[in-house]
């Protein structure tokens, strides 16, 4: 008896899936809703709480959502099968393979040292330094790949600041955030930048046949990076207000080490070389071959000339992740397909209608929010995968554009600014044992908020301008 | 014997460490150091890996392994591991992954006993459990935040946890105090023979006072209290200590507590009390953990 509470204790959130997933079904099919799609929606239910909750590994979800996509009727094995796999997909795991050929390079000390030579020791102009150069980093190989390459250049100086803790509280919060907060304002720069930009380009293509090119994103995403940049530095520096403005020191020492390690080697300059090859490739023939295929050209280059061997992509390269991502299309995709999608975009324009958000800039604000919250709980790619279809429909209803609708619930998908667990960038910071959780909320609701706001602003005026 | 301390970085698990240190060093126990890591989500274990090879390559200590170093400077203050000429601790290996386990240094003790700096990933209590269970240990030390009443019903408490599931006695050493003794308890079952039996060679060691203490519930039964008090003086005194003794009348937990306050170290058995009454009582040990200021030893 003690041993069978043990087991379901253990697996409650799984009993807890399940039983809310039966219930679901027994209720009765609402109006304007198939059972194919009613049983999209259960299985949506399910694996967000699945998501949530973790009683199983996240790749096991994926494979759950393909089980249960099949079991169900809603698709066939071979259309499954398909429906896991696109160019898109193709792109993320590119994308993921580039970054980690850069990182497996020293860059990180090629950075930290021409980013200290342009910001001398400044605490003020550190933080912006930081902020811009993860930003900017972040746009081309992602937020987890500059997190974990800037986080040794902030420890490294945070150690040499003093022996005594107590004394650099603030100063620790302040750099370690300035990196995964630039990190994560880079993760909607380009498509490359993240998997939820690849997975907002494969809803278009796929629902309404909108091709967006690589420099065409960049287009529209940039602009609001151009803002976000100098105000979360600010921000920041408001919030955690340095113990000293000054530390020479520890900028002196850190140099120091880097001079030891010498000039750039050639293979360096080689993985620089065949990255910005790349990203010419993405925006030359991105359109014409697709992101995906282009990225393995990248990656082939780099195995090709011994730059990265494949051991390094194998374990440095989260596969599980990109099953969860494949997942989450699959997954878009029924519920498009089912009508769901369209159905609960009716339902959630109804929900909001008496509020008077139902149209304009208040429903790209309440889209905003909503993928926010769910961000802030699980990966930024599953929401958009989740909740891309959704939105996608809604704008179609109300005419709003859905490249508007969808840039929007792209990038505020990385506005997981309060959650340390939601993306790698916070995860990796908030692994060096300087953090605490409560730094992220002392500083993230600020971030969110201001970011909601320009984000908007910029939907308002500039996207209008060059023709959303 | 082998004594596992376990530390979170806080200062009061450092206070831990250097009370059993000493302890552990009169009594040329091994020593392993635990610190037990969160596991991070499947999601982000891979860039975890990924940055932690980052600081690897920039010479940083990975997370976690800071704490450590901390507790293998204070074995060194206290004198407990053995040091090169330089002031560093002697050590065997350098980080070693996969050791029972766990990532481990091994460093040698000051009189060739094995001192083990621990880290585990996962949930503290269940590694903690898990440790004592590969590795055979006596003993298990923890520090305590002293969170009480409603604060520890929402924070938990990690010594409690342990004091509770762990197959060998615990010690929780909060509010370290000076020279002031030993408190022994005893209700007269086999176990708490056996807790005498277990402090008497430390209390000797260490050259501390003993007083053994016995509670009893009502006034007409103080006489058996004394008669249980004075049978654990016959086994503190054979093995060549003396000691004083003293009898409360009242609950046992509010007694001990009581009267642990003018002591270093209150040494309970695990409960002898059934299933049934611990369960509407509470168990005096957990009590004295909880709502107690004093370090305290439970022997099992």
């Amino acid at each position: 008896m003690h041993y069978i509470f043990q087991i379901i204790k253990r697996n409650r959130w799984i009993f807890i899936g399940l039983m809310v997933g039966g219930l679901l079904l027994y209720m009765p099919t609402p109006e304007g809703l198939s059972i194919m799609g009613m049983r999209a929606i259960v299985i949506m239910v399910v694996s967000i709480i699945f998501f949530i909750a973790e009683p199983l590994p996240l790749p096991g979800v994926a494979l759950l959502i393909a089980v249960s996509e099949v079991i169900s009727g809603i698709a066939g094995p071979t259309e499954t099968a398909r429906s896991f796999m696109s160019d898109s997909v193709f792109f993320i795991m590119g994308s993921l393979m580039i970054a980690a050929a850069i990182v497996k390079q020293k860059m990180d000390k090629r950075i930290a040292l021409y980013l200290l030579r342009l910001t001398g020791s400044g605490v003020g102009r550190i933080t912006f330094g930081l902020v811009a150069v993860s930003a900017l980093v972040s746009s081309f190989i992602g937020q987890h790949t500059v997190a974990a390459m800037m986080l040794p250049v902030g420890m490294t100086l945070i150690n040499m600041i003093s022996e005594d803790t107590s004394k650099k509280r603030n100063l620790s919060a302040l750099i370690l955030l300035s990196i995964a907060y630039g990190a994560l304002i880079g993760s909607n720069g380009t498509p490359s930048s993240g998997a939820s930009n690849a997975i907002m380009l494969n809803f278009w293509k796929e629902m309404f046949d909108v091709r967006i090119g690589y420099l065409k994103w960049m287009a529209y995403s940039f602009p609001l990076i151009l803002f976000q940049v100098p105000i979360f530095a600010w921000i920041l520096l408001r919030t955690f207000r340095p113990e000293v403005s000054e530390i020479p020191r520890s900028v002196e020492k850190l140099k120091e080490r880097i001079r030891k390690e010498g000039d750039m080697t050639p293979n360096e300059y080689w993985v620089i070389g065949i990255l910005l090859f790349t990203v010419f490739l993405w925006v030359a023939l991105g359109d014409r071959i697709g992101l995906g295929i282009t990225s393995f050209i990248g990656v082939s280059l780099y195995l090709m000339t011994g730059l990265v061997r494949w051991e390094d992509l194998n374990n440095g390269i989260n596969w599980g992740i990109i099953l969860i991502y494949a997942s989450t299309i699959s997954l878009g995709l029924n519920i498009k397909d089912t009508g769901a999608g369209e159905w609960m975009a009716k339902s959630f324009l109804e929900l909001i209608s008496p509020l008077g958000i139902d149209s304009g800039i208040p429903l790209l604000a309440a889209i905003s929010i909503l993928t926010i919250i769910l961000a802030s709980v699980i990966s930024s790619g599953a929401v958009v995968g989740l909740l891309g279809p959704i939105v996608l429909n809604m704008a179609q209803i109300t005419d709003k554009s859905i490249l508007a609708a969808g840039f929007v619930t792209a990038i505020s998908s990385s506005f997981a600014y309060m959650a340390v667990a939601a993306s790698p960038a916070c995860n990796i910071v908030y692994s060096s044992g300087y953090l605490k959780t409560s730094d992220f909320l002392r500083g993230g609701w600020k971030m969110i908020i201001v970011s909601i706001l320009l984000l908007l602003l910029i939907a308002s005026t500039y996207w209008r301008i060059i023709g959303i | 014997m082998k004594i596992l301390m376990c530390t979170d970085g806080s200062r009061f698990a450092e206070d831990a460490i250097r009370f059993s240190g000493r302890i552990a060093r009169a009594m040329g126990w091994d020593i392993s150091i635990l610190y037990v890591r969160p596991r991070a989500s499947s999601e982000h274990r891979i860039h975890l890996t990924t940055a932690r090879k980052k600081l690897n390559e920039w010479n940083l200590d990975i997370p976690g392994v800071s704490y450590l170093k901390r507790a293998k400077e204070i074995l060194i203050e206290i004198d407990v591991a053995k040091t090169l000429p330089a002031g560093e601790a002697e050590s065997k290996y350098t980080f070693r992954e996969g050791v029972y386990g766990a990532t481990e240094i091994h460093l040698v003790g000051i009189h060739g006993e094995n001192v083990r700096l621990r880290l585990r990933e996962g949930e503290t209590i269940d590694e903690i459990l898990e440790e004592v269970r590969v590795g055979d240990y006596g003993l298990i030390v923890t520090g305590s935040r002293g969170h009480k009443g409603l604060a520890r019903y929402f924070t938990g408490s990690t010594a409690m946890s342990i004091a509770k599931h762990a197959p060998c006695s615990v010690l929780i050493a909060k509010n370290i105090k000076g020279h002031e003794g030993f408190l022994i308890t005893t209700d007269g079952s086999d176990m708490s023979e056996r807790a005498a039996i277990f402090i008497a060679p430390i209390a000797r060691a260490l050259d501390a006072r003993v007083t053994i203490f016995s509670v009893a519930e009502e006034g007409t039964t103080e006489d058996k209290a004394m008669e249980r008090a004075r049978r654990a003086e016959m086994i503190i005194s054979q093995m060549g200590l003396t000691c004083d003794i003293k009898v409360g009348i009242g609950r046992p937990a509010e007694e001990i507590i009581e009267e642990a306050r003018n002591h270093d170290l209150v040494v309970l058995s695990a409960s002898g009390s059934s299933g049934v009454k611990k369960f509407f009582m509470g168990s005096v040990p957990l009590k004295v953990i909880e709502y107690g200021e004093t370090p305290v030893l439970i022997v099992r």
